[in-house]
């Protein structure tokens, strides 16, 4: 998933520092100096003996990526331990992991974000023989645009942005154009992203989402500023509550978001819009700095088995890039519109592009002056 | 006046603890939205299920009670130095660490462990939170201490100092407890500040310091799940009655 | 001014820590913000060179300087209204007797739990069928939902509940310490609650508002998350900006330079304040 932006940065104990926070929360004013002095050690051999133990693993991935005991039935088949952590964008685990000492050995960033981390030498190539289970991806995954022998990542998984709607919405929102509706005026969301929603006005305007030129970005812009007044407000996931409540009958969605609303109220669908729509793809990457290249392949290669991948689906209801893995769905969620949209669908969909400089900073300007409208 | 005054702060505490309960309403909804669709101790068990948050709760504690203990200690001591003789350079520091915006402050506190690590070999963890956490209470509670200093006379110091005592002893006996409420009222806010902290903290924790606020955040932004419902609950009622017990036991 | 040396040097043993504190960990964190806001952005977020003025002179364009208008008027706001709600709260607690340390803790208590969770908590309450609104349209009050979400109104509400304990502790800390005699004494001559309110207690009571006041408005300028939430996203405060800039906009050096121009701007008005009182706040 790449874009959750509104939390800044997520990204061993040190074992002194560990021992005087015990010395100062054990000791009330009538410690003798002896016991105070017990406690510390205590508290720094107890330390020491957390260290040993299993070999370790750190993973850094989105949230809501995993099943309830993905991670749990992998440590104990593997008999290792597991740092899971979480964030919420691109940006956030890039700042950790630019400095090329974060810690971490496993992440997962869009596929945009690929090129970029491997001109900073930021990625370890992936030796395949330790993948065994690759062949499970869906074969247009096996050679994804972004890397096509799959040297540097593994596609883990896939989404769209498109229309949530609620079924009494009329009319039927089916094309970006809809969202200009003023009908819908107040009861319309988009997200709360520069790139997402300069990109649904250039598709709007039958321009391409990864256009970089400042006439195309320009006219994008006015629509945004125009379609200002009918919007509720600009957000992310935020809609959904609203949306199962019945405030909002209309939204800018990525179709994992949509789904989970649908899950919640049946009355509500989505759209993968007329004129066109953008792709993302989160990828498995193995970072440089860790020293640990045996257990992440591992692990990599645990996350490409079928029944694991399958479950992930389950919980997470996103979109699997496995399709050994699909075929283990129940028959509803293979067929499921919203998350496996049909191949005619697909094809209208863009993969995002990686964007020049110059042209993130226009965007930027250009976010504030819609903001300030 | 008083009754007034009474009514009034009923409704201000009112305005502070609706969200609360609110919160510990939907805690108990069986679904995951916020709306109603009936009782469930579903979330609360899945409490217990969740290892991260426990771990997250623990170092949140830690890195509060040390991070309150040394920014307490060292900005009360700030505050009398400074209301001895001032210094527009530390002053000067102290307003500008307030104004400067917590993502900035991170990446700042990011950019200083990074490059003294090369040197000293470090990895950030909870160190450096227990840091960056210190580097932003110090303010609040030089600002709290010297506000009450300003309502203190130094002619009780001096009447010590007449009396035989030296310098330090009449800060040790007559100054300190006069100022211990505002020390508290200090703590409280620096121990507040540090809990709750989440964009710093993120920035500057390391693979293994996740505290309470980053695991929630993390829940949250995604997903509102009621779990986080259910924390807060516990969280409220633990600390309620943390208080209430320290307050019997200050009594007896 | 010199004092006694005996007091110089408990003062100078004092202040060792804080003097510590700002060496290395608010001057080299400092000096690094400005040196990132004299960069370049690298290419795909991250710095780079040459070195360049760009980032300052981008501020002075007229977006940005509204953006920073209108973050002074909210935050002023916040604190007005923080300080006529927490100052009776902070008076009623200073003279509650017994039960003081209760109260303080009640204001604390809610803080505990995590700001953002709090947050949406105020999403139930306000939004169209939300709590504020179907207990009123149940009433027969109102007719249709009133919009009490997605404006400006929501993000000062969100500020002042994120701020009051800011303002009311100092407040208290400063109001504890009044000698009753005096508003005795007040009494004695003749004055009613009122009067004595405002011509007593309140300029007693001057730098635990003063200190409150700081506490309240400087943080309130830097807030993101609650205009993000409560706002929608409509409108841009500086919060907002800066947030912007080190995260999707992946340009650190604007970012440095609009907290650098941001930290100048309060520095300048708050030596103005020191200089027209006497006594400064710390």
């Amino acid at each position: 998933m790449n874009r959750m932006h509104r939390g800044a940065a997520n990204l061993g104990r040190s074992r002194l520092l560990g021992g005087r926070s015990r010395l100062k929360a054990g000791c009330g004013q009538n410690c003798p100096p002896h016991t105070c002095r017990r406690t510390f050690l205590m508290g720094v051999a107890g330390l020491a003996g957390c260290a040993r133990g299993r070999p370790r693993l750190n993973v850094y991935n989105w949230s809501n990526y995993v099943a309830p005991d993905t991670i749990a039935n992998f440590e104990s088949e593997f008999g290792v331990r597991v740092r899971y952590a979480t964030y919420e964008s691109n940006e956030e685990m890039l700042a950790k992991v630019l400095s090329g000492n974060s810690g971490w050995d496993v992440v997962f960033p869009t596929h945009n974000r690929i090129q970029p981390m491997r001109q900073y030498g930021l990625l370890a190539r992936l030796d395949h023989g330790r993948l065994p289970n690759l062949p499970n991806l869906e074969p247009r995954f096996q050679t994804p645009p972004w890397d096509p022998r799959l040297e540097y990542c593994v596609p883990y998984m896939w989404g769209a942005t498109g229309i949530a709607y609620n079924q009494s919405a009329a009319p039927t929102p089916a094309a970006w154009a809809d969202l200009w509706n003023a009908r819908f005026k107040g009861r319309l969301t988009m997200l709360d992203d520069p790139e997402e929603v300069l990109g649904a006005c250039l598709l709007k305007l039958r321009l391409s989402y990864n256009s970089t030129d400042d006439t195309s970005l320009r006219r994008a812009e006015r629509e945004a500023i125009a379609q200002k007044p009918l919007l509720r407000a600009y957000l992310n996931a935020e809609f959904r509550d609203q949306m199962v409540a019945g405030d909002i009958l209309v939204a800018h969605s990525w179709a994992t978001t949509a789904q989970q609303a649908i899950d919640a109220a049946p009355q509500l669908a989505f759209a993968y819009p007329a004129e066109g729509f953008p792709l993302y793809g989160d990828n498995a990457v193995v970072l440089r700095e860790s020293g640990r290249a045996d257990l992440a392949h591992a692990f990599i290669n645990y996350l490409l088995r079928a029944p694991v991948a399958a479950a992930i689906v389950q919980t997470s209801r996103t979109a699997t890039a496995n399709g050994a893995a699909q075929a283990l769905l129940p028959e509803a969620q293979r067929r499921n519109t919203t998350l496996f949209p049909s191949a005619e669908t697909l094809a209208r969909g863009q993969w995002i592009g990686t964007m020049p400089s110059a042209t993130q900073r226009l965007r930027d300007r250009m976010w504030t002056e819609i903001k300030s409208a | 006046m008083k009754r007034w005054l009474g009514f009034y702060a009923a409704a201000v505490y009112l305005f502070l603890h609706l969200p609360l309960a609110i919160l510990a309403v939907f805690s108990f909804n069986s679904s995951r939205f916020t709306v109603w669709q009936g009782f469930s101790l579903r979330w609360y068990r899945a409490i217990f299920h969740d290892q991260q948050l426990g771990e997250g709760a623990w170092n949140s504690v830690i890195i509060a009670l040390t991070a309150t203990i040394i920014s307490t200690a060292a900005g009360t001591l700030c505050a009398y130095g400074l209301w001895k003789r001032g210094s527009k350079l530390l002053s000067g520091s102290l307003y500008l660490s307030l104004v400067t915006p917590e993502i900035v402050m991170g990446i700042s506190l990011l950019a200083l462990f990074q490059w003294s690590f090369r040197w000293l070999h470090w990895r950030l963890g909870l160190h450096t939170v227990i840091l960056a956490h210190v580097a932003f209470s110090i303010a609040y509670v030089v600002i709290v201490i010297a506000a009450r200093l300003r309502t203190f006379s130094p002619a009780l110091e001096e009447a010590a100092l007449d009396l035989g005592a030296t310098e330090w002893q009449a800060f040790r006996y007559v100054t300190l407890p006069a100022l211990l409420p505002g020390i508290v009222a200090a703590a409280l806010l620096a121990l507040t500040v540090s809990f709750d902290d989440y964009v710093i903290t993120s920035m500057v924790a390391g693979v293994d310091s996740e505290t309470l606020p980053m695991v929630i955040y993390a829940m949250a932004r995604r997903g509102a799940s009621p779990v986080i419902n259910a924390i807060s609950a516990l969280i409220v009622v633990f600390f309620g009655a943390l208080v209430l017990i320290s307050e019997r036991v200050q009594k007896a | 001014m010199k004092i006694a040396s005996g007091w110089e040097r408990l003062r100078a043993w004092f202040l060792l820590p804080a003097w510590i504190w700002m060496a290395v960990l608010f001057a080299a964190p400092f000096a690094i913000v400005v040196v990132y806001s004299l960069l370049t952005r690298g290419a795909y977020g991250g710095l780079g060179l040459p070195w360049t003025l760009e980032n300052y002179q981008r501020l002075l364009d007229p977006l940005y300087l509204g953006v920073v208008v209108r973050s002074f008027g909210m935050a002023g706001a916040t604190t007005v209204i923080c300080l006529l709600l927490g100052f009776p709260l902070a008076l009623f607690i200073s003279r509650a007797g017994g039960r003081k340390s209760i109260y303080l803790q009640l204001v604390i208590l809610p803080f505990w739990t995590s700001f953002l969770v709090r947050l949406y908590a105020w999403l139930f309450l306000l939004r169209d069928t939300g709590l504020i609104n179907t207990a009123l349209q149940h009433l027969g009050l109102i007719h249709d939902p009133l919009p009490l979400l997605y404006n400006d109104g929501a993000v000062l509400l969100g500020l002042v509940y994120g701020y009051l304990p800011f303002m009311v502790l100092p407040v208290y800390a400063t109001l504890e310490r009044l000698d009753p005699a005096l508003v005795e004494a007040a009494a004695d001559l003749g004055a009613k609650p009122w009067p004595t309110l405002l011509h007593v207690i309140l300029p007693l009571s001057a730098p635990g508002i003063r200190a409150g006041s700081v506490l309240v408005f400087i943080p309130a300028l830097g807030a993101y998350l609650t205009p993000d939430l409560l706002g929608g996203g409509r409108t841009v405060l500086i919060g907002n900006l800066v947030q912007n800039q080190f995260t999707t906009a992946r340009d650190w050096p604007f970012g440095a330079a609009i907290s650098v121009g941001l930290m100048a701007l309060v520095g300048v008005l708050v030596l103005l304040m020191l200089r027209s009182e006497r006594e400064g706040l710390v």
